[in-house]
């Protein structure tokens, strides 16, 4: 094992969401401090420019799937299993976000981000943990969480509750968990540049692009400053961690 | 089409009581604010099935205007 106790060598982390922003960043940053990686999405274009991204030298598998997809997922549970890949870590940060009115919140719509949001990553978790040698003892877990999970916003309750929900997960999972070493922790970001917030409400204009700017002290962050604590997460450097929800959002819920 | 679209209209920005022209800069409607904007573009994708970016909808500034997009 390497001495630097942040160091990622000789790990390898699954990350999902990893054709674009965070997931993608993270796959970057994980790289850089020594793992291989698999990386999940849907898109497989997005996904091997994520992999181009990477050094030459790096070690990555790519899975391109829906993740609220059950069979796709055992396939590739199946698929891991028949390559002996064992895993380190996971990040999950695939995710979908909404900004809508509470009545125009059908059901319809509530089963689509609860499916994509909680149910996928869970899903996924579950196989992982159920299939032997899968994920190894000692393995560390990170849900890409939200500020939303703990404050609200105009717009942002289905949002909320798919990130509150995983925020809340992550608590018993750890404490199921923690015979095998496994840690569970959430990450919870305020607002990074992403296509995801490229695309948002909030993003509709400059006007609405200050207020926003002005909710952070430390200003809009960048997809690395998740990325920093996922690898932070994923290290022996918080082999003492978890259960826990790391907030990192400029400040934003410090008032 | 345009009778139906000002219902839907009145009901999303909850202005029920409100006469709506053509002409109208929904906008300026007193009751207009960040709510009722998303009420607005969640109204157009539900019942239109009409998905706007934000610039587009920038560019749109009458009742008309919201009218000829869902048309
Ligand atoms: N950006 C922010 O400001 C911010 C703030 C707080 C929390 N977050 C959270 O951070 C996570 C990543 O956000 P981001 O900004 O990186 O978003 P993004 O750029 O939109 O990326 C989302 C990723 O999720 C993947 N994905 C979505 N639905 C999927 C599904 N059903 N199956 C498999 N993959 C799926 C996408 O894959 P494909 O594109 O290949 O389909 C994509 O790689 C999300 O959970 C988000 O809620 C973001």
């Amino acid at each position: 094992m390497s001495t630097n106790p942040f160091s990622l060598e000789s790990k390898t982390i699954l990350i999902s969401g990893a054709s674009s922003g965070i997931g993608r960043q993270s796959a970057i940053s994980c790289s850089l401090a020594g793992a291989s990686l698999v990386l999940l999405g849907r898109n497989k274009k997005r996904l091997e420019e994520t992999a181009n991204l990477l050094g030459p030298s790096s070690s990555c598998k790519i899975y391109y799937f829906d993740l609220t997809d059950e069979e796709a997922v055992n396939g590739f549970i199946k698929s891991i299993n028949s390559s002996f890949i064992t895993l380190d870590g996971v990040i999950h940060a695939a995710g979908v976000s909404t900004t809508l009115p509470l009545r125009f919140s059908s059901f319809d719509k509530q089963e689509t981000i609860l499916k994509t949001n909680v149910m996928g990553p869970i899903n996924l978790t579950k196989e992982l943990i159920k299939k032997k040698g899968a994920l190894i003892d000692g393995s560390s877990v990170i849900f890409i969480a939200s500020i939303m999970a703990t404050v609200g916003e105009i717009g942002k309750t289905l949002y909320g509750i798919s990130k509150g929900a995983l925020v809340a997960g992550v608590k018993s999972m750890a404490l199921e968990l923690a015979p095998r070493k496994v840690r569970v922790n959430s990450i919870s970001p305020g607002v990074v540049k992403s296509p995801m917030s490229a695309s948002s409400a909030y993003s509709k204009d400059d006007e609405s692009l200050a207020i926003i700017e002005k909710l952070h002290p430390l200003g809009i962050g960048d997809v690395a400053d998740v990325a920093n604590a996922c690898v932070y997460l994923l290290s022996d450097a918080s082999k003492w961690v978890t259960g826990s929800n790391l907030i990192i959002d400029g400040g934003y819920t410090a008032r | 089409m345009e009778e139906k679209f000002i219902i839907d209209l009145k009901e999303a920005l909850e202005i029920e009581e409100h006469e709506v022209a053509l002409t109208d800069k929904f906008r300026d409607y007193e009751e207009w604010d960040s709510l009722n904007r998303l009420s607005l573009i969640a109204m157009l994708d539900d019942e239109y099935g009409v998905q706007i970016e934000n610039k587009e909808f920038e560019a749109l500034i009458t009742v008309a205007d919201l009218i000829n997009k869902i048309k």
